[in-house]
């Protein structure tokens, strides 16, 4: 009863699949809209090489028949023509439908890989801060290349497959449906095999893969921590580790790969036994007078054109069943919610001074702790509010809403007097500038880097805003200066030029709002100051928000709000924060004291 | 490829036992046919029940032995494959841990990983495939051919002379095809990163509003992987037609010319016919060949990748004679060092020389870039200097053993890596000896006791990928405990307080005071520099000044510029006040 029970449930997830993949299928075909003609006319090509191929053997056996064995004369150099023309045709076509289905598989991949990329413009930021860059990235690699390797070859081979089993299993039972049966013996041996076989060889492949997965991780954190790992002379130790995961690896391996040679090896016997059936079985069939000879010789042919494509087709559907799971995967993200679009009469501003307006704003990530609890505040155009308080108590969260990355939960943000969620995202954030905690550059030059703040800009600004951001000396000191290539992970220049480079960035792009996140805390005291002065004549006139964990950085802000658990808990300059004696004194003089000793 | 290849040399026994199963395989294959034409000739025609019986059975049986044989095949080529990628792969990563930083910094990351796991697989996977089935194309071409010139040698000759025809075709082919592919694979690449860099810089494009300028960017490359990808498959896919072609064509010459041999009566009908049938066989393994010649050129792009990594040549090693001396004191003296990363121009360090007693502790000031770090890992000799010589106990450090060396030394670097494990496996790193104590008592000099006290799991708490998430502060304090429980004779701190609180770094600086070993501070604060024994400070490579806080103060500017900019001008009237501190600390 309770295995019945469980029979049943694996019962109906499996049809639940088929009917995801079906559904998953009729997704990638609306990809090939536009293309289904082409497709229409591949599809002919396949049945027509199909055709051919089958046809060719038989032509020539005839020929061998009727001009060689009886020595006829007539109509052989007309066979001969005939016998060009078939095989003319066979290369032909098989090569078109390739050069067309080649085609139409990449110009798919090509569309999918746009819509991916277009999707991940339009997801919103909570998308890409829930999920690790590298294991996404790897996945639709993965997934698309699969993709594309099925769709260039599989579509073709199970299509002339079916055909030429159907065609054979025609001629066959056309010649004799005795002979016809005692072939068939072989295909539920040929089914019970595979099955026995692919239950051995998911389970080892899953494992083998599981140790190949523990084994890189294993490579890429010794990799990474390399310098530690000769600091400590640990060399011994980690091969040892690598040698466990090696061997285990090894041991799957060896599993996997033994089971799935046994494939071949089944449908050689197979064929083998078949042909030992064909022979004897149709030896007395012959010898009974039931058969001619010349049906055994042709049988023995088809019995081979019979297992081949049966074979084929067991092989096309595993990969075509992992591209279809890539497939879905890709699909999943295609199907994520997009970030709201910009409300239809939202505003273009041409001009912004640089307002800003919290106003009883609440908002929270995971929607049980608030990350920020009724903010208010209202800063004047031209002014610099520095943002103080411990890691974590949402300042971060406050650049974050005010850049529209998120929403609030409750309350309003107005810049200009115009709620944010009135103003089109492009053109709220093309009025800011930032640099950011982690700074990221791009892989590509120098000059590309700080261009990427203001497209249209000249080398000669990209220059002068270098110089503004005291990047200019050490940019001339590498060896190709402006055109030097940074690399993805910008190795090559320190985390504290990494971070003038950024600075230059925002110079550029002359932004009304400006927001410095930590900006200043990598880079050593002598270049801060000359940062500070420049930035000093850019924050002039321009809205300017500062995160900073030094105090001494901040002073000369004109509003200071000092946050706490989400609240802000106080407000007001250097002076009149320390007169008041709260938290501001507190953490103030916690830090400013020891300096001091 | 040789080189990589040599790997095989222990498991040529068994390659040799794979390739005879083979053989088994393919002659039992090979024999049947002839065992169906004594079935009609010797059975239906001669109306004899029992030779169909006998050599039925005869098929049947001589089928299971090929089976059985190919199943051995099966165990014996995946024992061989998984061995050798298992060889390879250790002798890969015994080859990485001989690297120094600059052989790391010759290949990314990424590109190792690839190297050690894809390449291998590639490898192994011919190797496996090579014991199995591609011996057969090329047997089945020699065996057919051989047997088409005994049966007859006028007919045979148009196969002797299409198929290598054919053959060197599809050599070259392939090896077109192999350029083009890698094309191929750079237009991936960069298409990849794109999007690898579009994932993780979503909140940038995104804030700079640069999402049209990145889909531009995007298709245009993604355009010419779509044609280049079209290209080189098309160029691909013209070999089976041409070969299915010739091949064709040469079946209608062996009729055309054998019909006219019989008419002349020097060819009999059922050679004409084997002929045709042997013709038949090979455009099948003609087929497999350029499967087969498809592996190999990927196999060979593999090894050249393998081989690359395996002589490559290691810049660091110790000398032959390396005393075997472990360090006592911890004494150290740069003479006249100068220092240029590989493949560098400028120098990162130029002609600097001080000496530092044992126990001192010096502090390192210097702009973003002014050499600090480097001058730091030239003391475990992460690099060797370029020129110069550095000393410590007087010992030249390239005269030491690289074990001795580093054994000596607690490095804790500007670049926060732990290992996934837990806390204790951190901190205890490559010191099975340490008793919980001497653990706990480093964990606690480095401010970081009370943390781990927090987690529920306290010393056994996993970080890493798969466990809790550290700060960098907490982080930055596991490292130094992962330094002090060497007990290290010099310690080297990298900017590694940066993410401290004022009050955690005084605690831990006060506690570094009972460890008698010489210390190497990188800072950029000048509250810590303060206390420091000597203070070097650098500017574009070059030693400016070295003394104490007082000393610097009187002799040098912009050591005073620094002050003022952190302490205020308070910092300059107190240098009265703090020599006081100093004065009643030592006391």
């Amino acid at each position: 009863m309770l295995k019945h029970r469980h029979n049943m449930i694996i019962l109906k997830e499996n049809k639940r699949t088929v009917k995801e993949n079906i559904q998953t299928l009729k997704r990638i075909w609306r990809f090939l809209s536009g293309q289904k003609g082409r497709l229409a006319v591949v599809i002919w090509m396949v049945m027509i090489s199909s055709c051919l191929s089958l046809l060719g053997p038989y032509v020539v056996g005839k020929a061998v028949d009727t001009y060689i064995v009886t020595k006829q004369t007539e109509g052989f150099v007309s066979l001969v023509a005939t016998l060009l023309f078939i095989y003319l045709a066979l290369s032909l076509s098989t090569f078109l439908q390739n050069y067309w289905m080649i085609g139409i598989a990449q110009k798919t991949i090509y569309s999918i890989r746009t819509q991916l990329f277009r999707q991940f413009h339009q997801l919103p930021i909570s998308f890409f801060d829930q999920r690790k860059s590298g294991e996404l990235m790897s996945r639709l690699t993965n997934d698309i290349e699969n993709m594309s390797q099925t769709f260039n070859s599989t579509v073709i081979q199970v299509i002339s497959s079916t055909l030429t089993l159907i065609g054979a299993i025609f001629v066959m039972l056309s010649l004799s449906p005795l002979l016809t049966a005692v072939t068939l013996l072989i295909v539920p041996m040929m089914f019970g095999g595979m099955r026995w076989i692919t239950n051995r060889t998911q389970k080892r492949f899953k494992e083998q893969q599981q140790n190949l997965g523990e084994l890189n991780g294993l490579i890429e954190e010794v990799i990474s921590g390399q310098k530690v790992i000769k600091l400590f002379s640990q060399e011994k130790t980690v091969i040892s580790q690598f040698l466990i995961k090696n061997e285990q690896l090894k041991q799957s391996g060896f599993w996997a790969q033994t089971y799935s040679g046994f494939i071949p090896k089944l449908m050689n016997v197979l064929n083998n036994l078949s042909f030992a059936l064909i022979a004897g079985v149709g030896g007395i069939f012959a010898f009974k007078g039931m058969i001619s000879i010349g049906v055994i010789v042709i049988f023995t042919e088809y019995a081979r054109q019979f297992t081949r494509p049966l074979n084929d087709l067991a092989n096309q559907w595993n990969t075509l069943l992992s591209a279809l799971a890539g497939a879905e995967r890709v699909f999943e993200i295609l199907d994520k919610e997009k970030e709201e679009d910009d409300e239809a009469e939202a505003l273009d501003l041409p001009v912004v001074r640089g307002e800003v307006e919290f106003r009883h704003v609440s908002f929270s990530y995971d929607k049980k702790q608030e990350a920020l609890r009724d903010v208010s505040f209202l800063t004047s155009p031209g002014e610099t509010v520095a943002l103080v308080g411990p890691t974590g108590v949402g300042k971060t969260t406050i650049i974050q809403l005010l850049m529209r990355f998120y929403d609030p939960d409750r309350g309003h943000i107005l810049i200009d007097g115009y709620d944010v969620r009135q103003i089109k995202r492009f053109s709220l954030r093309q009025h800011m500038a930032f640099v950011l905690q982690d700074v990221f550059l791009f892989q590509g030059t120098i000059l590309e880097n700080i261009r990427y703040g203001r497209l249209d800009a000249t080398d000669e600004e990209v220059i002068e805003a270098a110089k503004w951001a005291n990047a200019h000396s050490f940019i001339m000191k590498l060896p190709n200066g402006y055109d030097t290539v940074l690399q993805q992970d910008g190795s090559g220049i320190s985390q504290g030029q990494k971070q003038l480079l950024a600075i230059a960035r925002a110079m550029i792009a002359r932004p009304s709002i400006l927001i410095l996140d930590e900006a200043t805390s990598n880079i050593d005291t002598m270049t801060e100051l000359a940062i500070q002065e420049a930035l000093a004549r850019l924050m002039n006139n321009r809205t300017c928000f500062v995160i900073a964990h030094r105090l001494n950085t901040i002073q000369n802000a004109d509003r200071i709000l000092v946050l706490r658990e989400g609240t802000v808990v106080e407000q007001g300059t250097h002076a009149s924060l320390l007169k008041e004696k709260g938290f501001y004194y507190e953490l103030y003089h916690r830090q400013f004291k020891k300096e001091i000793i | 490829m040789r080189h990589v290849l040599s790997y095989l040399k222990p498991y040529m026994k068994w390659m040799i036992f794979a390739w005879a199963l083979m053989l088994v395989e393919l002659l039992v294959e090979l024999w049947h046919p002839l065992l169906m034409e004594k079935i009609i000739d010797d059975g239906v025609m001669k109306n004899d029940l029992h030779v169909i019986w006998k050599w039925g059975a005869i098929m049947i049986a001589t089928s299971f032995l090929a089976f059985a044989s190919g199943i051995a095949n099966s165990f014996v080529a995946a024992y061989v494959g998984q061995q050798y990628g298992f060889d390879l792969r250790k002798h890969l990563f015994e080859k990485i841990q001989s690297f120094s930083l600059f052989n790391f910094g010759q290949f990314s990351t990424a590109s190792l990983i690839t190297r050690m796991t894809n390449d291998v697989t590639q490898m192994q996977n011919m190797v496996f495939m090579s014991l199995r089935i591609m011996l057969r194309a090329p047997l089945l071409i020699i065996f057919g051919m051989v047997m088409a010139l005994f049966v007859h040698v006028k007919l045979a000759l148009i196969l002797v002379i299409a198929v290598p025809l054919l053959l060197v075709f599809l050599i070259w082919m392939m090896n077109k095809a192999a350029t083009l592919f890698s094309r191929v694979q750079q237009m991936l690449d960069r298409v990849n990163s794109i999007m690898r860099e579009n994932i993780a810089g979503m909140r940038l494009i995104k804030a700079w509003v640069r999402s049209t300028y990145e889909q531009q960017r995007f298709t245009e490359t993604n355009e010419s992987l779509m044609t280049r990808t079209m290209t080189v498959l098309r160029f691909v896919e013209t070999i089976t037609p041409v070969l299915l072609f010739v091949m064709n064509v040469a079946i209608i010459m062996i009729l055309f010319i054998g019909r006219n041999e019989i008419h002349a009566g020097s060819a009999k009908a059922g050679e004409v016919v084997a002929v045709i049938n042997y013709a038949t066989r090979m455009t099948a393994a003609l087929s497999i060949f350029t499967f087969i010649t498809m592996a190999f050129s990927r196999a060979r792009a593999s090894a050249q990748r393998i081989a690359e990594v395996l002589i490559t040549t290691v810049d660091i090693i110790d000398e032959e004679q390396a005393e075997g001396t472990t360090i006592q004191k911890g004494e150290i003296q740069f003479d006249c060092v100068s220092f240029r990363y590989p493949e560098s121009e400028a120098l990162a360090l130029q002609d600097v020389s001080f000496s530092v007693q044992a126990h001192e502790t010096v502090a390192i000031l210097g702009e973003t870039g002014s050499g600090k770090s480097s001058l730091l890992q030239l003391i475990p000799r992460l690099y060797d200097v370029t020129e110069g010589t550095i000393k410590i106990d007087g010992i030249d450090i390239r005269h030491l053993k690289q074990e001795h060396l580093r054994a000596a030394i607690g490095f804790v670097p500007q670049d926060l890596l732990l290992f996934s494990g837990t806390i204790r496996d951190n901190i205890c790193f490559g010191m099975e000896t340490i008793s919980s104590e001497e653990m706990i008592q480093a964990a606690k000099d480095a401010q970081i006791h009370d943390t781990i006290m927090n987690f529920s799991q306290g010393y056994d708490t996993v970080v890493g990928q798969k466990g809790v998430t550290l700060s960098g502060g907490q982080k930055q304090r596991i490292s130094i405990a992962r330094a002090l429980v060497r007990k290290p004779k010099i310690l080297l701190l990298d900017d590694s307080t940066s993410a401290l609180d004022v009050k955690t770094e005084a605690n831990l600086l006060q506690a570094l005071k009972t460890y008698s070993c010489t210390t190497f501070i990188v800072t950029q604060k000048i509250s810590t520099a303060m206390e420091a024994d000597v203070i070097l400070l650098l500017k574009d490579g070059q030693l400016l000044a070295k003394g104490t806080h007082k000393e610097l103060l009187k002799t040098n500017e912009l050591y005073r510029k620094i002050v003022q900019s952190q302490l205020g001008k308070k910092g300059l009237d107190d240098v009265e006040t703090s020599a006081q501190y100093d004065y009643i600390e030592r006391k």
